[in-house]
């Protein structure tokens, strides 16, 4: 086990120094914005460039790069946030996106696994046929139309919670105030796992139910709840525990949709706009940190499988 | 019963959805929202409206009913032109005689009285007054005085600073006035003084101006502000090591300084245009010092030599090296050298000889080490400030203090934000509340990235203290939400928690009679630009294009009110490239678009003739009935472009045709508008041999107006817009760019200006020359001088003449550029925004230069605590 992790994370620097370099490359591929400025000397914005070493050779940049990286300086936002230290709005932003899905998923977890369970059980009954319905209803609505509806409802036809998530200028982040605010968006983007982990646990559950051993520990004498308890859920969580994993791994990248809505301050849209702006220095800052933490969350799904079911050995031959 | 409760839970279900799906179709607004979330930014950007949507909609459903009703008649006609005429690229134009008169350089008379505010809730007053605004993104957002670029800039400028002058509503209500604020008087002319230096002639005026400063101006800390704190500030502007994007405004433009250019640019070389042909230079001039733009002419960018370095901006013409695509000379790379450029294009009596204007040049070497006492910006006194322009200003009461340029930076904030890395300057100034420094009206207390701004009172704003504001600036705090979805907006708004919020045109049919509206006219033309580069046309199979009645019938195809009407918030029809919002005299405010001139060369233009022999009586009531729209002609011309197409092999008459129309995203008014486009010119081409063959494909694409940069679809919608009081600077500028040692401007890939032979005769004379060049004379370029034909008449500078004269000829080349139809205008640009009940403009109709008063003259009808319990109940 040690031994497979050694390797995965010296293949994990490998990978990240490859797609790091990838994405320096194809970045610096596509064309800078035209420069047009009316009335304006444009020698000086391609005096800017320049400077910012723009038209050296790609290799030489990325050496630089490395250079400016290794001085811990990911540099200024250019085309976006002009001047701000693009580590500095990375983590001003990233926790917001980070609260906001981690509330949903803590909402959306049990939930999702009580229906399932419920739904598996109650497998070909009127109430599996009412949460199925539900779930599909969930799952095939886009979530920005969950989101309008839950906040016209809920906030401003009925008033209960703020339109917008609140400001730290008001309230402190982790408050009773906030997370009010927060609970629309929360609601909005649980709606989605919620109904997909619903319908993922009906479905193991369902298969687990009809195994053979599980009638055999019935006739055997265990009720039916100490049969799904004791063996059922636990080879079900085989392929569901990685699920969530991944949710919670996922909650870093933001939401672009759902903060939108809700005016959520967060990161989702960083990725998109650092590529359609070309600010070099944003998009390089996102892609070291998506990367690094996919890589990461690769060894940790593939080593929770381990840990959900010890007949499972990682890198056992 | 176990089918029953199989029943039962399957009714349930379907029950279940019925109401939620009936939720969602009753929540009118919710619903919308949902699907216009996607149709957001370009849409709303680019939508518009002035005149009330509610009221026109029934008369153009009715224009709508009639134009498909024409379509409907022609269908099955053969329409088939007899004669025609080879089609030709760039047809020659003669525009006519007009009568110059030179303009007096005293201009009009400028109001200073200012309207006082009303007395009242000001500032004295102890409720409190909170004024809330929105915006979509701190995405560019940035205050640095020294490099800010964008309006949300300039709106958090406006709450931080004060200008020298400040331009705001007069005591009448109804025009603006000019006012000393960080000044503590009007400039006064001291040309006089600097005769011998700084470039300034025996005699010369209106170029040397003293400013004395506002001696009670601090910033928000109490320190004081006086001529030293200005000139660090203009010297940091121009820093060649900071690069600051703002510095260029101190040395480029009609308010250039004297020396600024050379100090930024110190040590470096720069490429000037000979703006003459090659013979004329050789006159007096050597080939020793002539340079070639290669990028500008042969479009090298990118292009290397053998060794790999890219062509540079410039290259002297006796330069033999090989630039090409890969560095090799294989024919297909596009190989050239500079001269082999020059002697087959360039050369005296060689083709493109003219083009030498643009595309030649000097070198010119900026010394380096300069100081900043060379750059005419001079502390004359501690309270005092002398600017020095390189040209002389003409209408000064007015342009001085619109042109004068104002940044201020806090000297010891400044330079303790300031970071070195490779040799250049950064800076974080004017990028939080603690590297932000007031020297407004109010103070950053809060900033929170893409969320939330909030100014409070700058208590030690001067302005407070002089007893000349007593009426004004009543809001105590100004809080900005950052708020990214209309939708999410307009129901904030509703709830009372912003105060304004603009209109997108699906809800026009709501609001568009609210007597809580208000219009504000933008100077921004929407059009359909085409790609007319044949070669690249034909590679796309969409060569049609290339032909300029197929371009001009398609244009006749669209009925611009309908389609104003129908697809935009407030827009209204457009037909001229500059709309109402240029202004071509100051003083008087008049704008270009209601000038006779401009209103004939539009009529002619549409076809709609005046006077004796005309339809109309006069040029006004022709104007009125420009609609722009014209099924029948447009059949014609299809007919004619049929013809042509097909008889010199253009096209082959069968294969189909789908021209790409790129735009921002594919959402709900895109499609609307691409449907309403792609029915026009089917409409067009009903009857003619291109019926059935072509058809308009839709192409989303975030990126698409460097994709028309790059010649890589057919059309786009394209929105141009400049300085409202600069209105003879666009053509070039925004249409006729050639882009000198850059990207050019124009936006209309493959239209070579430069091509387009304009002919307009001028007290009597004849001028012919490339419309490109009459073009950047009327932009003010120094380089070009236009002679008359028989070499007997030299036209003064534009700047020049009277504002008559200056309208009659921008008119005629409007025209002509307009006749190439490498364009069409489809709408003005007009924003409709909902203004809350919490208080009120200074006027309700738009006012040049002041918009409605801005928040110097809002007033309130609620403070905090009243809006608190009254906002959310009140109607729209």
């Amino acid at each position: 086990m040690g031994k497979y992790v050694i390797k995965r994370l010296i293949l994990m620097v490998f990978t990240f120094l490859i797609i790091l370099t990838m994405c320096f490359v194809l970045i610096k591929l596509l064309p800078l914005p035209a420069v047009k400025s009316m009335g304006r000397d444009v020698k000086l914005v391609l005096a800017r460039r320049e400077a910012m070493g723009y038209n050296k050779p790609i290799l030489v940049q990325y050496g630089l790069y490395w250079k400016h990286l290794f001085q811990g300086d990911m540099g200024l936002g250019e085309q976006m946030y002009y001047g701000l230290e693009v580590v500095d709005v990375f983590f001003t932003k990233l926790p917001y996106s980070v609260v906001v899905n981690l509330y949903s998923i803590l909402m959306a977890i049990p939930l999702g696994l009580l229906f399932g369970i419920y739904a598996a059980l109650r497998k070909n009954h009127w109430q599996d046929h009412v949460v199925s319905t539900m779930v599909m209803l969930f799952i095939s609505v886009p979530s920005y139309v969950w989101a309008f509806l839950v906040q016209y409802i809920l906030c401003y036809k009925t008033g209960w919670f703020s339109l917008t998530v609140a400001s730290r200028e008001t309230t402190e982040f982790f408050s009773w105030a906030m997370f009010k605010s927060m609970f629309p968006a929360v609601l909005s983007l649980g709606i989605y796992t919620i109904a997909g982990l619903t319908r993922f646990t009906r479905a193991e559950l369902s298969e687990v139910l009809t195994g053979d051993y599980l009638r055999l520990a019935r006739t055997k004498g265990l009720t039916r709840s100490q049969a799904v308890v004791r063996h059922a859920m636990r080879n079900a969580m085989v392929p569901i525990l990685p699920m969530i994993l991944s949710e919670f791994i996922g909650i870093l990248g933001g939401s672009l949709i759902i903060e939108s809505v809700f005016a959520i301050p967060g990161i989702g849209a960083l990725f998109v706009q650092s590529v359609n702006l070309r600010d070099y220095n944003f998009f390089m800052a996102d892609t070291f940190f998506y990367t690094f933490i996919g890589l990461l969350s690769g060894l940790v799904i593939d080593l929770s499988y381990g840990f959900i079911d010890p007949r499972i050995k990682m890198g056992a031959r | 019963m176990k089918n029953m409760k199989k029943l039962l839970a399957l009714f349930l279900a379907l029950a279940l959805c019925a109401s939620l799906l009936a939720g969602c179709s009753g929540n009118g607004s919710g619903d919308s929202q949902a699907t216009e979330s996607a149709a957001t930014e370009s849409a709303a950007t680019e939508s518009a409206a002035t005149e009330s949507a509610a009221a026109e909609t029934s008369t153009e459903e009715t224009s709508a009913t009639e134009s498909a009703a024409t379509e409907e008649s022609t269908e099955g006609a053969e329409i088939v032109a007899e004669n025609v005429e080879a089609a030709v690229e760039y047809p020659a134009f003669n525009v006519g005689e007009v009568e110059a008169n030179l303009g007096s350089s005293e201009g009009g008379e400028v109001n200073h009285t200012a309207f006082a505010g009303e007395a009242g809730k000001d500032y004295t007053d102890e409720a409190v007054y909170t004024l809330n605004d929105v915006m979509t993104a701190t995405t560019s957002l940035n205050w640095n005085p020294l490099s800010w670029e964008t309006s949300d800039d300039s709106m958090m400028m406006s709450y931080l600073t004060m200008g020298f002058y400040e331009f705001v509503l007069n005591e009448n209500k109804d025009g603006w006035a000019i006012i000393p604020e960080m000044a503590a008087d009007y400039p006064v002319d001291v040309t006089a003084d600097y005769v011998g230096q700084f470039g300034v002639a025996e005699g010369e005026t209106g170029k040397a101006w003293k400013i004395a400063l506002n001696p009670d101006a601090v910033w928000e800390d109490g320190t004081p502000i006086n001529a030293d704190s200005y000139i660090y500030s203009y010297q940091n502007l121009l820093d060649p090591a900071q690069l600051n994007r703002r510095a260029d405004s101190l040395y480029a433009g009609e308010a250039a300084i004297v020396g600024a250019k050379a100090y930024f640019y110190q040590g470096q070389e720069a490429f000037s245009p000979l703006g003459m042909t090659t013979s004329e230079y050789l006159a007096n001039g050597s080939e020793e010092d002539l340079y070639l733009d290669p990028i500008g002419f042969w479009n090298a960018a990118g292009y290397v030599d053998a060794e790999g370095n890219e062509v540079p901006a410039y290259l002297p013409i006796s330069d033999e090296t090989i630039y090409s695509q890969d560095g090799t000379d294989a024919e297909d790379k596009d190989p050239f050298s500079a001269k082999s450029l020059y002697e087959e294009y360039f050369a005296p009596g060689m083709s493109y000889e003219d083009y030498a204007a643009d595309y030649l040049g000097t070198v010119e070497g900026y010394p380096a080490d300069a100081s900043f006492d060379s750059v005419g910006i001079l502390k004359t006194g501690d309270y005092e400030l002398t600017f020095i322009f390189q040209a002389p200003i003409s209408d000064p009461d007015y342009y001085v203090p619109y042109y004068l340029p104002m940044y201020l930076v806090k000297e010891d904030m400044y330079e303790a934000l300031k970071v070195e890395q490779d040799g250049r300057i950064s800076t974080t100034y004017g990028t939080s509340k603690d590297t932000t420094a007031s020297y407004g009206p109010y103070k950053l207390d809060y900033f929170e990235l893409d969320k939330q701004i909030t100014f409070v009172r700058n208590d030690n704003w001067c302005g407070y203290k002089d007893g000349k504001h007593t009426g004004q600036y009543q809001a105590d705090n100004v809080s900005i939400q950052v708020i990214d979805k209309h939708e999410t907006q307009l129901l904030a708004f509703l709830n009372g928690e912003i105060d304004f919020v603009s209109l997108q045109q699906e809800d026009m049919e709501k609001y568009a009679s609210s007597e809580y509206i208000r219009y504000e006219p933008q100077s921004y033309t929407t059009k359909l630009t085409f790609n007319t580069d044949e070669s690249v046309l034909a590679e796309r199979g969409t060569q049609v294009l290339g032909n300029l009645n197929f371009r001009k019938a398609f244009s006749l195809a669209i009925d611009r009110s309908t389609f104003a009407a129908s697809y935009t918030a407030a827009g209204s029809a457009g037909y001229g490239m500059l709309n109402y919002m240029y202004v071509y005299d100051p003083f008087t405010g008049a704008s270009y678009r209601n000038n006779d001139a401009a209103k004939a060369a539009l009529c002619d233009l549409y076809g709609l003739t005046y006077g004796p022999d005309g339809d109309f009586d006069d040029v006004d009531e022709a104007y009125d009935a420009i609609t722009g729209y014209d099924i029948e002609q447009a059949q014609q011309l299809m007919a004619i472009a049929y013809a042509q197409v097909t008889s010199d092999g253009t096209w082959d008459g069968t294969t189909p045709i789908k021209i790409t129309l790129s735009v921002y995203q594919s959402d709900d008014i895109y499609v609307k508008m691409f449907n309403y486009l792609n029915d026009a010119l089917k409409a067009a081409c009903a009857g003619t041999g291109f019926e059935g063959k072509v058809e308009l494909t839709m192409k989303a694409d975030a990126d698409y107006y460097e994709t028309m940069y790059a010649g890589q679809t057919d059309m786009i919608f394209s929105t141009w817009g400049g300085s409202a009081y600069s209105p003879f600077t666009l053509l070039y500028e925004c249409y006729c760019d050639a882009g000198i040692n850059s990207d050019p401007n124009q936006m209309e890939y493959g239209f070579d200006s430069n091509a387009v032979e304009v002919t307009m005769t001028i007290n009597g004379k004849e001028f012919t020359q490339s419309l490109q060049k009459w073009a950047l004379w009327m932009d003010g370029d120094e380089n070009t001088v236009l002679t008359s034909n028989d070499g007997s008449l030299t036209l003064e500078a534009f700047g020049n003449y009277d504002a008559d004269t200056k309208c009659a000829i921008f008119a005629k080349v409007e025209y002509v550029y307009l006749a190439n139809y490498v364009n069409t205008p489809i709408y003005y640009r007009n924003v409709g925004s909902l203004v809350s009940q919490k208080g009120d403009y200074a006027v309700d109709e738009y006012v040049d230069m002041v918009t409605f008063g801005g928040i110097r003259y809002y007033t309130f009808n609620y403070n905090d605590e009243e809006w608190a319990a009254a906002a959310g109940s009140l109607t729209y």
